[in-house]
């Protein structure tokens, strides 16, 4: 219970020491059309917007967030407490349907987009009588200032170094990005012209950073200021800011403290209107005890984490433990084949499957993860948009030791080292050392002498880590959007550079072909067909050890009714409301 | 006097000095990078270069250095890698949580620690002696993070006397004005707020201040035994003075100095106190801004908020010493 910040802690004493849909949306709505990328619009039952009762309106939600926003500009941020405010606020022309990971619904456009045949050519046509909450029309003239602002960003300024999506997704800003160009025909119509088919367009737009914010806004409050120290807009203390056309909207943000949103009276999609008056972000909870214990005497209503370990006390205690769904992460056992140019044995193929043999993996998730965590198939969740289902080693000694067998490793090779962070929870690795012991255990039966070693998460692990210098390590991935490409491109094995990602040092050319193929794939059959193709040829590989899908549990207290959870974290609080 | 606290100022220069290149050392010399902080798992080596060149990280350490002590010369204490935000405009909205928490302890174990203490000396191995002694050994031993989660979970989550987290309720509605949460509630004019806010303060300052109470208890004690025993305390009472004006005018009076000094280095001790109460408890303060500052790499924020510490300890002990000649007509400063 008593957490990972105290490792900091005790670095700061010694330094003090020494000093001396919606509506079809993004927010829960009634009956909206839904489509998945690539296929035609089908109408889809909406989710129960009231867990008891008819919903109360007005009241205050407390919310525990797991951390402070980044900044108030949705275009300048990654990190998931900033995402997770800007959902209540911001809207895109698509979003996600609520409760799930990888429906796309519109949001702001009246329908999903007709695409061009050779898959280059996006035609969105937009919602008539929608207003931003400065009271500006939304229009195409807007989106197209929208995405133009976040292409024109200077890569070297702190603008583009803090917009990390627009470039992951577009291969650059500029010139460099596959966008040709954006154009408005008429008032209610959008074209985005690609360079390139990419089949992960419309999953990834819907990202709260491609929420679109108020142009008059953007501009009047000089939301482009470079340095962001000088930038208003960016810190949430401009006369306006975060305007967006959501069902919340944003009042005030004490960093550190809380971040506070209030009812948009003139929304929209007034079916999906908010039922609570204003929600508080309390933003200050980073331990999980004291955010366990803020939830259990009533000083927060909701919590939008809680640590794994403390799940058992929430529910007896009559919190009620958050249902996430379909995952949205995976956690795995890296294998480094090269630290540097110097192969490790996990280059050898024998000792990977050897390896993915002698983990009992089933016991891993029933002594660390929740009831609804599962062991994983492929190197995605299922429930991902190309998640091809393959047939991975399963736990046998008899066959662990045959594959090593067959390697030929000497006593000084199977000395290995493996590698666990500390002071730091992930919903896919709720207990760093204690799964670390158990893989240790499965290793040794297997014939390894291993010996373990930590290093702290913030200060090292993950640069270590990510830069190939820990040859077996815990590691995962929490999706940045639920499609292949998230996963096995962007957050496993696409090449970088020409290279292969240094976090695993895995070569194979044929693999990173068929994902540069599905990226490119004008329709989304033909790139689920490459996405197959690549997890089959991981599969034969087994480059890491899938171990995990979980999803992050969250808890409410009994006040709070009508939330639809989701396992990217990507949930909407108009639904919400408080019994008195 | 005004000559002493003009050296006393002067002589803290080469102190802040050589601090500021101590940390600044010290903090590059820890293991990882502020741009692979920030960036986290979405780290490329292009990235890292770009923020690494953005925040300067790229130029040799002098150069850094320099730079750094050149805005710091101009009065800039610089802005956080993290968010941009700078120190000063940070520093404004997080010290006043930390000095009300600092404020509510010191309160808690003066207003209480002083009049045991002098209790317990004035009958020495008595009962309540013996109490005290107790009590002060539990203060000191109990770790303040087990303390504080102790009283919440006793008085916030059981019992649901007090709150558990966080400097006042959200759902009052008491705007943030001064960042001081019992004067923003004062302004509101509401009662309630009022007695929100303070109730929110009395657990954090328990578990801050409890430490310092022990201390504060055992000299306050120990120096009230010493002075007793002394000669003129004899004579004073061999005058016929009555035994309340020989308590004030010459035990307490003399027994004071050495409780002066504890208290001022309480201060220090308390605002170390502070970076666990105020994250045990979910407060906006300093303390928990320097654990964040930390986790992340933000040099730039711990540097400055070091010094500031640092600056805020010797100004504390300057006060103290001041105070000697106040409370010793012997001493005198030149």
């Amino acid at each position: 219970m008593i957490t990972k910040r105290f490792g900091a802690l005790i670095a700061v004493l010694g330094l003090a020491l020494s000093a001396c849909g919606t509506s079809g949306t993004a927010t829960p709505t009634a009956a909206t059309p839904t489509s998945t990328p690539g296929s035609g619009a089908t109408a889809t039952p909406a989710p129960s917007t009231s867990s008891a009762g008819t919903p109360v309106q007005g009241g205050t939600l407390i919310v525990g967030l797991d951390g402070d926003m980044a900044y108030a500009d949705p275009s300048l941020v990654s990190d998931g407490n900033s995402l997770y405010v800007a959902a209540q606020v911001v809207q895109g022309l698509v979003g996600l349907k609520p409760g799930t990971i990888a429906d796309v619904v519109p949001v702001l456009a009246a329908s999903m987009p007709t695409v061009s045949a050779d898959g280059k050519t996006y035609t969105f046509t937009l919602r008539t009588g929608v207003t931003f909450q400065d009271g500006t029309p939304f229009n195409a003239d807007a989106v197209v200032y929208n995405y133009q602002r976040w292409q024109g960003f200077d890569p070297k300024s702190d603008l583009g170094t803090n917009d990390y999506y627009y470039p992951a997704v577009f291969g650059g800003f500029g010139t460099a990005s596959n966008i040709v160009s954006i154009t408005a025909p008429d008032e209610q119509t959008v074209v985005f012209q690609l360079k390139n088919p990419q089949s992960n367009f419309l999953l990834s737009q819907t990202l709260q950073v491609f929420g679109l914010q108020s142009p008059t806004a953007l501009k009047t409050m000089d939301a482009d200021t470079t340095p962001l120290a000088n930038n208003k807009y960016a810190h949430g203390q401009a006369t306006e800011n975060m305007v967006g056309t959501g069902p919340f909207m944003f009042k005030e943000w004490v960093p550190g403290d809380h971040i506070t949103l209030v009812k948009n009276p003139n929304y929209w999609d007034t079916a999906n209107a908010a039922h609570l008056d204003q929600i508080t972000f309390n933003v200050a909870l980073g331990d999980s005890t004291a955010k366990l214990q803020a939830l259990q005497s009533g000083s927060i209503d909701f919590a939008e984490t809680i640590a794994a370990t403390d799940v058992a006390a929430a529910q007896s205690s009559g919190l009620t433990i958050i249902d996430r769904g379909d995952s949205c992460n995976l956690g795995y056992l890296g294998m480094n084949q090269s630290l540097g140019a110097k192969p490790t044995i996990y280059a050898d193929k024998n000792v990977r499957l050897g390896i993915a043999s002698a983990l009992n993996t089933t016991s891993y998730i029933k002594a660390f993860y929740g009831p609804n965590d599962k062991v994983p198939t492929s190197w995605m969740p299922p429930a991902t948009i190309g998640f091809k289902s393959e047939t991975l080693p399963t736990y046998s000694l008899q066959t662990a030791e045959s594959d090593l067998g067959a390697a030929n490793l000497t006593t000084a090779q199977k000395a290995i080292v493996l590698y666990y962070p500390s002071n730091v929870v992930r919903p896919y690795m709720p207990d760093p050392k204690d799964l670390a012991q158990a893989i240790a255990s499965d290793l040794t039966s297997a014939g390894f002498t291993v010996t373990l070693k930590t290093e702290d998460w913030g200060t090292a692990y993950v640069n270590d880590a990510t830069t190939g210098k820990l040859p077996l390590f815990l590691f995962g991935w929490t999706c940045d959007w639920a499609g292949a490409d998230d996963f096995i491109y962007t957050g496993f094995f696409g090449y970088q550079n020409g290279q292969p990602n240094a976090q695993f040092g895995y070569k194979n050319d044929q693999m990173n072909q068929d994902m540069l193929n599905a990226l490119a794939a004008p329709t989304q059959d033909q790139a689920n067909q490459d996405w197959g193709q690549a997890q089959d040829l991981l599969a034969q590989d087994m480059p890491t050890v899938p171990l995990v899908n979980s999803t992050p549990p969250g808890a409410y207290t009994s006040k709070v009714h009508g939330f639809v959870g989701a396992g990217n974290l990507v949930e909407y609080f108009n639904t919400v409301w408080l019994s008195q | 006097m005004p000559r002493y606290i003009v050296r006393r100022i002067v002589g803290a220069i080469p102190i802040l000095f050589g601090l500021s290149i101590a940390l600044f050392l010290f903090l590059h010399l820890l293991p990882g990078d502020p741009a692979t902080a920030i960036l986290g798992q979405h780290a490329t080596p292009q990235l890292i270069a770009q923020v690494r060149a953005n925040l300067g990280l790229d130029q040799p350490l002098y150069v850094q250095y320099l730079a750094y002590l050149g805005r710091l010369l101009h009065g800039d204490l610089g802005a956080s890698f993290v968010d941009s935000r700078t120190v000063v405009s940070e520093f404004a909205t997080k010290f006043p949580a930390t000095v009300e928490l600092t404020m509510g302890a010191l309160i808690f174990a003066i207003g209480l620690g002083i009049p045991l203490g002098r209790l317990a000396g004035r009958h020495p191995n008595g009962w309540l002696d013996g109490l005290l002694t107790v009590v002060s050994l539990f203060g000191i031993s109990v770790p303040i993070f087990v303390l504080g989660y102790s009283l919440v979970f006793v008085f916030g989550v059981e019992l649901h006397w007090l709150p558990a987290v966080g400097q006042a309720d959200p759902r009052l509605g008491v705007p943030t004005v001064t960042h001081f949460a019992i004067i923003d509630a004062i302004l509101t004019g509401r009662p309630v707020a009022v007695v929100d806010a303070v109730a929110h303060l009395i657990l954090p300052a328990i578990a801050l201040g409890t430490i310092p109470f022990a201390i504060i208890t055992r000299i306050t004690r120990a120096a009230v035994i010493d002075v007793a025993n002394e000669d003129y305390v004899r004579t004073a009472r061999a005058k016929g003075l009555t035994e309340q004006r020989v308590d004030s005018r010459h035990i307490m009076r003399n027994a004071w100095l050495p409780v002066m000094t504890i208290i001022g280095l309480e201060v220090g001790g308390l605002l170390g106190g502070a970076v666990i109460t105020e994250t045990v408890f979910a407060w906006n303060g300093v303390g928990s801004w320097v654990v964040s500052a930390v986790e992340n790499h933000d040099y730039i924020v711990v540097q400055s908020l070091v010094l500031i510490f640092a600056v805020i300890f010797l100004v504390v002990n300057l006060i103290v010493d001041i105070g000697y000649a106040f409370l010793n007509p012997r001493i005198r400063y030149t």
